[in-house]
């Protein structure tokens, strides 16, 4: 992705997104009461306006765009394998959804042990041992202190009670 | 309440082992966190935010200055030692340090990076015992337009100065501000984007989005490229900082200081740049320029103290009028507001007594900074050993925790891993994300006082310039538009002129 895709694509999207907020969301998704008087004061006005200045800064940076030669380098740092770089993304897309589905039925301290170990694999630690340990001790640690030093009611899930 | 008052009512609140534990405490991690390429200070203390909700107001607040403090200089030890600024702000000490370390100097440009910035450190904290009183005063006579002015005028610096463009700038702070639009209107009390869903009816809970956008997206970064922080530590050398050094470089270090402070206290510039102006000037002024960028230590010296002058001086607009100066004092905002303050000038007669108690700490806070900053340097190389795929994880882990413990909701946790792919998507695209958390913030403040001067003024805009504050304000946002796009008009001419 070069300096002028960047451009070209923040200024596509934010144009699109302004467009999606005035014709779709705010009508739909923003209710107002029928008795305001002046648009200045409805709960619509600033998410219109937001809107609208969305949709300007987007066409200031189309024209930008416009105005910019394509140098052709890359903004960011190529990765070796950028397929495995990929997989690894989606793979920790995975595990923050099921870390969701998971909180409220294994408990915060299983899912966090579980979380921990998966993505250090995913990272691909060096020290496996190390994250395997670190995975039981520092979740504990962390309840530990949220629980009776902050008095926070962690989720303690269906197969796990802890004191 | 006279000034003695003000300080007797100050160490009654901190005069406590629990407080100033917690400033050492906040010192250290902020030092270690610095000083770990690929964690920063922002990430420090956003992940340290958590642990103060347990903690009285005063003693949570110090513990994250403490963390602040810490983190700005632990950011020079890998920029001196392994070419990594543990922080942005350290970036211009590497243009010097390395140089040094290079020439097995690195334990003399390391005690340099600490005097300058324990030196900086007390003079921008005078700054803002001297200043914040004075401006909160100012501002007491603020009414709605004028609050809407000032915090327009602060989102358009911030906007302008924290990224590549204006434009990039403007757009990642629009969609801070739509994101705060989320939940019940503040004056009819209607939905906002909330799909029917209670949890959504208070809005977006702002740690949440600040984990998300601070640091997920670090981690995101770790597994997309696992070992882009691997990097070898120079050793600190034989040779130390000496008096002679120090007094060298006294001059620079102070106008490096003033220029933190100058700049600091004008919401949004940040430490950055305030570094590479003070490097830039000790480099005009000095008498071994010649040396500057091969290992000159007044270089060290000047880059360190601008960006540790900074550290007090966004505090001035933070406490004296509620607008947090850069990322990490809208995280310190977040703090305040979890224990039920609420910065700006009536802080300053309501709770006094926490004002001088985090003066109080301020001050101590730069002799925690110089004793365990000393120790630091030596134990850097136990820091760098830290293996960061099993540091990343446990990052993850402590935001999980952090993020459920404010609300105790799990929604939130799933908001804060949302924000995460936001921000990373802002960092691949470019976009500034310090916009945006600031304008999160201030967002329902900046659309109160709108609403709030329509309703005064019965929908009549010229409210909005309804005297000579307003007036000033305007005419601040209008000068630094045109600033703006003028520095980029010139940027690209002189680009196209190269490429000619």
């Amino acid at each position: 992705m070069t300096e002028w895709q960047v451009q070209m694509r923040l200024g596509l999207g934010a144009i699109a997104a302004a467009l999606f907020l005035v014709l779709w969301a705010i009508p739909q998704w923003v209710s107002s009461p029928s008795n305001v008087q002046k648009i200045i004061l409805s709960p619509l006005f600033w998410p219109f306006a937001l809107a609208g200045f969305t949709g300007l800064v987007g066409l200031g940076l189309v024209l930008g765009g416009l105005r910019m030669t394509d140098d052709g380098n890359p903004v960011n740092e190529p990765t070796q394998d950028a397929g495995a770089a990929w997989m690894r993304l989606l793979g920790m897309a995975v595990i923050m959804a099921l870390t969701m589905f998971l909180l409220p039925r294994l408990g915060m301290v299983l899912t966090s042990m579980l979380v921990f170990v998966a993505t250090a694999f995913l990272v691909r630690t060096r020290h496996p041992v190390t994250a395997v340990v670190c995975a039981v001790i520092i979740p504990l640690v962390l309840y530990a202190f949220f629980a009776h030093v902050a008095g926070v009611a962690i989720p303690q899930g269906n197969f796990l009670r802890l004191p | 309440m006279s000034f003695l008052d003000s300080i007797a009512a100050g160490l009654s609140v901190v005069g406590n082992i629990e407080a100033f534990l917690a400033l050492f405490v906040g010192v250290a991690i902020g030092v270690v966190g610095g000083a770990i390429p690929g964690m920063s200070a922002t990430m420090a203390v956003a992940l340290t935010l958590p642990f103060t909700f347990a903690m009285q107001p005063i003693t949570g607040i110090l513990l994250l200055l403490g963390v602040y403090k810490g983190g700005i200089f632990g950011g020079s030890i890998p920029a001196i030692l392994i070419k990594t600024p543990g922080t942005p702000a350290s970036s211009a000490t590497i243009l010097d340090g390395y140089p040094m370390a290079e020439k097995g100097e690195a334990g003399r440009a390391l005690g340099m990076a600490l005097w300058a910035s324990c030196t900086a450190d007390v003079i921008s904290n005078l700054a803002l015992i001297l200043f914040a009183g004075w401006l909160a005063s100012f501002a007491l006579s603020f009414g709605p337009p004028e609050f809407f002015t000032l915090i327009l005028f602060s989102l358009t610096i911030i906007a302008g100065v924290s990224g590549k463009s204006l434009l990039r700038g403007a757009l990642s702070a629009l969609l801070g501000l739509l994101l705060a639009t989320i939940g019940l209107d503040l004056v009819y009390g209607t939905n906002r984007f909330t799909f029917g869903d209670p949890n959504m009816m208070g809005g977006l809970n702002f740690i949440a989005v600040l984990i998300g956008l601070f640091a997920i997206p670090e981690i995101l970064a770790m597994v997309w490229h696992p070992t882009a922080h691997v990097g070898t530590a120079r050793s600190l050398g034989k040779n130390w900082v000496t008096f002679a050094d120090y007094r060298r470089s006294f001059k620079s270090i102070v106008r490096g200081s003033f220029i933190g402070v100058f700049l600091g206290s004008i919401p949004g510039i940040g430490a950055a740049p305030s570094a590479f102006l003070s490097y830039s000037e000790a480099r005009r002024t000095s008498k071994n320029k010649e040396n500057f960028g091969k290992g000159e230590v007044e270089g060290v010296a000047a880059s360190e103290a601008g960006n540790n002058g900074v550290a007090g001086a966004t505090l001035i607009p933070l406490l004296a009028l509620g607008v947090p100066g850069d990322v990490i004092t809208a995280i310190i905002i977040g703090a305040f507001m979890i224990h039920g303050l609420q910065p700006g000038p009536m802080m300053f007669i309501l709770n006094v007594d926490i004002i001088y108690g985090l003066f109080i700490g301020l001050i101590v806070s730069s002799v925690f900074l110089f004793v365990i900053g000393s120790v630091a340097i030596r134990g850097f190389k136990y820091v760098a050993d830290v293996p960061k795929r099993i540091l990343i994880p446990g990052v993850l882990v402590l935001c999980i925790y952090g993020v459920f413990a404010v609300n105790n909701n799990i929604f939130d946790v799933g908001v804060m891993f949302v924000m995460g792919w936001v921000g990373f998507m802002m960092v691949r695209y470019r976009i500034p994300a310090a916009p945006f958390l600031i304008a999160f913030i201030l967002g329902p403040l900046l659309e109160d006082n709108f609403r709030q001067s329509m309703l005064m003024s019965g929908s009549d805009p010229a409210i909005l310039f309804r005297g000579p504050i307003t007036w000033f304000f305007w005419g601040l946002t209008v000068l630094t538009v045109v600033a703006i796009v003028r520095a980029g008009v010139r940027a690209v001419r002189g680009v196209s002129l190269i490429e000619k």
